[in-house]
């Protein structure tokens, strides 16, 4: 008993260094866990398998570098799913440094996607329409940052080049090859094939709930593991086809398209670390109770 | 040394800088932390703001032949944008003490749009379709987990809602047991979000780790 009150005043930093250790240690080691995928990543990714070659998808990076341990992983793995099917990628941004999210992570899809070309390419586990070297402004963009959220959102229905005059980069629109429709209309959310949100809190996924949900737009979240019981309700409801929370969530859909990134090397750590804060509170809570009846004791 | 290896060195540094906090507050973590808030206000403005709003958004279809480019910039100025333009103008008197009031005209308008789509919007996909989920058969013949998990939504939304009615008294056999059943479910919802918390708290550590051990000592 004098033990676990002797434990309940151990110095925090303690606490620290075995969760840092539990953290460490694993990938020094390089622990490999299994990942299962669940099943709302599993209909994320069969809907975009099943999506027709050539549609142009919109992911929203409504993220900051903050989160970007957790949301980043997924949204290089569904890029890269999104370019191995042949679907073009229009990225953009309702947080203000979602743009520069956006950058980063195509590049390393775009990277992943050329290293893996040829071996795919000679499986036959690449879409018909796919090329080795993909072309900023024909395969995919970046279109960077726009303040507004629901509003700018409800703008993107009618028409993108209003918000959206130019890219990230300064490149206009109106010239790009993936904005361009058969029959000449403006490219309006109805040409969406699917929106995907990468939300880190408030102005993500919901906004485009609240605006393209009207307009029965398919659409997927990629969340922040804090967001999941609060997203988890628009799976249920079928308001999403599917979603993707926090690293976990990255490292089933990385499982899924057959690629070793970095949610699924985070799964080791994720793992034992949990197991570590998990034995401390329990430590904790039998600390408290012996506390406990050491002063009824007394008291008796 | 190239320039990516010096922004490793110093996003180890700076990373370095935050972990010191844990062991007690120091010069080096508020040095992070100032750095942190300078930086972020800096790059806002000049380069996200003023680059991916203010120019392609506003000066180009204002003035196309001077700031748009491509087919863009021979087309005929938007002079209906000058209104949007003069009421973010508006925002700048929140820096002085007098006429701060100024900018009130721009909060309103942004709060009007805001509101009267948020309330319309919220209720078509938040309110309704939440509803019309939580109406399920309690009895699902020959599936009883179905059956059990059908009950388990119904139950516990009923009485959560019943513990979020303050109007009455917590109290009674119906009144008193419903809102104390809602209490667990609160208690379980509780328990999920600080779990899923915990985790996302790790996965950044692990962000951390996999750029110090990977990108800038290249050990794993």
């Amino acid at each position: 008993m004098e033990f676990f009150i002797k434990l309940k005043n151990l110095d925090r930093r303690w606490v620290f260094l075995f969760v840092a250790a539990s953290v460490v240690l694993p990938m020094l080691f390089k622990f490999d866990f299994p990942v299962f995928p669940g099943k709302s990543v599993t209909n994320f990714h069969d809907f975009v398998d099943k999506l027709p070659e050539g549609s142009r998808c919109f992911l929203s990076f409504d993220y900051d570098p903050a989160s970007e341990p957790e949301l980043g992983p997924s949204a290089i793995a569904i890029l890269t799913h999104m370019f191995r099917k042949g679907l073009k990628p229009m990225c953009g941004g309702n947080w203000p440094l979602g743009g520069e999210m956006a950058e980063a992570s195509l590049a390393k899809a775009v990277e992943i996607y050329t290293a893996t070309y040829d071996e795919l390419q000679a499986a036959g586990k690449l879409a018909p329409s796919c090329k080795k070297a993909l072309v900023k402004g024909d395969d995919y963009v970046n279109l960077g940052y726009k303040p507004g959220a629901i509003i700018h959102v409800k703008a993107l229905v009618t028409d993108f080049m209003g918000p959206y005059p130019s890219d990230r980069d300064g490149n206009s629109t109106k010239e790009m090859g993936i904005f361009k429709n058969p029959d000449g209309r403006k490219f309006a959310m109805s040409d969406v094939g699917m929106i995907v949100s990468f939300t880190a809190g408030t102005g993500g996924i919901e906004s485009f709930i609240n605006v393209a949900g009207d307009h029965k737009r398919p659409m997927a979240a990629g969340c922040t593991s804090v967001n999941i019981p609060r997203f988890i309700t628009y799976i249920q409801t079928g308001q999403l086809v599917g979603m993707t929370g926090g690293l976990p969530g990255a490292a089933e859909y990385e499982k899924l398209i057959n690629y070793m990134g970095k949610g699924r090397e985070g799964m080791a750590p994720q793992s034992i670390a949990h197991l570590v804060i998990m034995l401390f509170i329990i430590i904790g809570n039998i600390a408290y109770i012996a506390e406990q009846r050491i002063a009824k004791n007394k008291k008796a | 040394m190239t320039t990516l290896t010096l922004s490793v060195w110093v996003g180890a540094f700076i990373t370095l800088c935050c972990f010191s906090f844990l062991i007690k507050d120091n010069p080096f973590y508020r040095f992070a932390e100032h750095l942190f808030v300078g930086v972020s206000a800096g790059y806002y403005f000049s380069l996200i703001s003023f680059h991916q709003v203010l120019k392609p958004n506003l000066l180009a279809k204002i003035m196309p032949s001077l700031f748009a480019t491509g087919q863009a910039a021979s087309a005929p100025p938007e002079y209906t944008l000058l209104i949007p333009g003069f009421l973010g103008l508006l925002m700048l008197f929140r820096l002085s003490a007098n006429y701060s009031w100024v900018s009130r005209f721009t909060v309103a308008f942004v709060m009007g749009v805001s509101t009267g789509l948020a309330i319309v919007y919220s209720t078509q996909q938040f309110l309704i379709p939440q509803v019309a989920k939580a109406i399920r058969p309690i009895v699902v013949a020959g599936d009883f987990f179905q059956s059990f998990s059908n009950l388990v939504l119904v139950v516990g939304s009923i009485s959560c809602l019943f513990y979020f009615f303050f109007s009455t008294e917590h109290r009674g056999p119906i009144y008193g047991n419903l809102s104390r059943v809602g209490i667990w479910f609160l208690m379980v919802s509780f328990g999920a979000a600080f779990g899923a918390t915990v985790m996302g708290r790790i996965s950044l550590l692990i962000g951390r780790f996999q750029f110090l051990l990977s990108d800038w000592l290249g050990i794993v």
